[in-house]
């Protein structure tokens, strides 16, 4: 655990003693010595947790408590893995740590362990095993039958609903079923704080951004001690485009909790999107410096590496992606990796060399590491994408045709969102080439969060006579704020171009 | 919070025409119901009724919300074929009402609910709202998120 202030740890202790009170199964299984008598344990208001190891037991609340309620995501999946080693048998242990995990490595090993451990689990417990698991090997439709079933059966377990309502929003990006999940939770219990910034960020996306802010007003009131409130409050702004009070929130995060290394990162991205990229890389330093996840640190330092791109230098951003690229590879890291290449091949103004760097990048990928199948197709998706558009800009309607193949044969049996989006934009950008702009805006809409697509969708509504709706689709484009390279790439010369009254082009995107 | 690696988090400040949310409608009957699988044509007959018995014999019940909400209008125009008007008017339709073959019921959980407890009923509904007392079948030999399923809406 990295809290290293006395006041930070009375505080977490406080509230995970409060957590706890409120989770009267984790109170009643405390006792339960076997795995026989917690099968025989007495309905509760929450799912069983079976496990021979009090230790493990403790471990797997304190995990909960910390990743779920007050989203110290490190230290949470720390005391996942240190409940699953006091209990090597923790089949939902084993499941939790996978469905959180961000290591591709660890996700594939833990997976595998809870579904070897399964029958060591209560019958309920399985479902939740079940849910867990199947939203990550692609089983969808029994892991969503297992997570209703479970709601119905144990309807005051606020945090399993809770649970739910991230993974819609967050993995599912289903905001309204996201919003209609945490307004239930709500609607019996006004002030369970996990469910109210994660409500904050369901209205947010979708497109009801201005019942955000009082939530986030009610969470920081909840919570007057921790800094998560502080930081999604700064993250809801800064997406809003107020950077100033986006600063003073993620800086009101950083005091209360110095070692809480998302607000850190949060201002430098801040800063980074206010076009200080000298004061954005320090900031990540700094970020890199606190992160303990090796995951993190390299996202970080991608970040880092994009502000020399930011920035328009694009000599040392080369230099700088290659650097992090050689360590992701040293560190057995190749989403990072090919990344990497990927954001580089974006900024490339020069088709064909942006080509070989996106040859380097599906290299990577084809290269057999421990990364699950799924986590593998969704980054050659996302080159594969990088390809259609590097040959809209080059006018290559052949090269187009090819990536759209790739990924047309990756979605007929891949159902993960990015690879669907990804084929529907593809799909869309060689309609575009052939000039049929009417079907090309049709297949563009399936994919309409990713600035890249968002662009290519003005262009075909612009071709295709609907002015309009390009202006609109330019003005939502100009409004976002976020950190990805996708937004780095298209969003800065749109803001300029819709500045002096012009329309930028995808053709034309290039730095 | 910044727990989705580099997702794309962008508020939408105006409103674009082009934004909208894909969800996929699950068709449901029964478990003990044999069927597995049946074309979106065959689903049109069963809501327009021209088919009315399940391969057993037994007569069908559909079950579904009203057909004035936005997911029915979809629905309504993707399996039925034709306006939502339509489409509505045909559900309506006077004659049904005594054998009860169509029930319209507010809310998904109330589609579900019924289909768990009835042999006979099939249903339509967001499949996040589906529990393992009902079996989605596929239609045109695709399941709910499987690429190119036919009742994926907005």
């Amino acid at each position: 655990m990295k809290i290293r202030s006395p006041f930070e740890l009375a505080i977490i202790a406080v509230l995970v003693a409060g957590i706890a009170a409120m989770c009267p199964l984790a109170r009643a299984q405390k006792t339960a010595p076997s795995r026989k008598a917690n099968a025989l344990a007495v309905k509760s208001d929450t799912v069983p947790v079976t496990t021979t190891s009090k230790e493990a037991r403790d471990d797997y609340e304190l995990g909960l408590s910390h990743r779920e309620d007050l989203l110290y995501t490190e230290e949470g999946i720390d005391f996942f893995r240190k409940s699953i080693k006091a209990d090597p048998h923790f089949a939902l242990g084993h499941a939790t740590l996978a469905f959180f995990t961000t290591d591709p490595s660890e996700e594939v090993r833990e997976l595998a362990l809870a579904k070897a451990n399964v029958a060591h689990a209560a019958p309920n417990e399985k479902l939740l095993i079940l849910w867990m698991t199947g939203t990550k090997n692609g089983q969808l439709i029994p892991a969503i039958a297992a997570i209703n079933d479970l709601l119905a059966k144990y309807p005051n377990d606020k945090r399993l609903a809770n649970m739910y309502g991230e993974w819609l929003l967050g993995a599912q990006e289903n905001y309204n079923q996201a919003a209609k999940v945490l307004e239930k939770i709500l609607k019996n219990d006004p002030d369970y704080y996990p469910a109210l910034n994660n409500l904050a960020y369901s209205y947010a996306l979708g497109g009801r951004a201005e019942l955000a802010p009082p939530l986030m007003d009610q969470y920081v009131a909840a919570l007057p001690g921790q800094p998560n409130p502080q930081d999604s409050y700064a993250e809801i702004l800064r997406m809003l485009g107020d950077f100033p009070d986006a600063l003073d929130h993620y800086r009101t995060a950083l005091r209360i909790a110095p070692t809480f290394f998302t607000s850190q990162v949060g201002i430098a991205s801040t800063y980074a999107l206010m076009g200080d990229e000298e004061r954005a890389r320090f900031e990540y330093l700094k970020a890199i410096d606190m992160a303990k996840e090796r995951t993190d640190r390299m996202d970080y330092r991608i970040l880092w590496a994009m502000t020399y791109f930011r920035e328009n230098r694009p000599g040392l951003a080369r230099k700088a992606f290659a650097e992090v690229a050689a360590e992701a590879h040293k560190q057995n890291l190749p989403i990072e990796e090919a990344e990497c290449h990927r954001d580089t091949a974006l900024f490339n103004p020069d088709p064909e060399s942006a080509t070989n760097d996106l040859d380097a990048a599906s290299a990577v990928m084809a290269d057999k590491r421990h990364i699950l199948v799924g986590t593998r197709e969704s980054e050659l998706a996302k080159i594969l994408q990088a390809r259609s558009f590097i040959a809209v800009r080059a006018g290559d309607v052949d090269a187009a045709r090819k990536a759209l193949e790739g990924l047309n044969s990756m979605a007929q049996t891949n159902r993960d969102n990015a690879v669907q989006d990804a084929y529907h934009s593809a799909n869309g950008a060689v309609m575009f080439l052939q000039g049929d702009y009417s079907g090309a805006i049709s297949e563009l809409e399936e994919d309409p969060r990713d600035p890249l697509t968002l662009q290519l969708l003005a262009d075909a509504e612009s071709k295709a006579g609907q002015t309009a709706d390009a202006q609109k689709t330019l003005k939502t484009l100009a409004a976002i704020n976020d950190e990805t390279v996708e937004m780095a790439v298209v969003v800065p010369p749109v803001r300029a171009a819709l500045k002096s009254n012009g329309s930028p082009s995808a053709q034309e995107t290039s730095h | 919070m910044k727990r989705f690696r580099f997702l794309i988090l962008s508020i939408l400040l105006v409103a674009c025409a082009s934004v909208a949310f894909a969800t996929d409608f699950a068709v449901i009957v029964h478990p003990s119901n044999a069927t597995k699988a049946i074309s979106l044509a065959d689903l049109g007959k069963i809501l327009r009724e021209k088919t009315t018995n399940w391969p057993s014999g037994r007569g069908i019940t559909v079950v579904i919300r009203d057909p004035n909400s936005p997911a029915m209008k979809f629905l309504i125009e993707k399996a039925m074929g034709g306006t939502a008007e339509d489409g509505k008017a045909i559900l309506n339709e006077e004659r049904r009402k005594p054998a009860a073959s169509v029930i319209f019921v507010p809310t998904d959980e109330d589609i579900v609910k019924a289909v768990e407890t009835n042999p006979t009923a099939i249903g339509i509904v967001d499949v996040y709202n589906i529990t393992s007392g009902v079996k989605v079948i596929r239609i045109d030999d695709k399941q709910p998120f499987d690429p190119g399923y036919a009742l994926k809406g907005h």
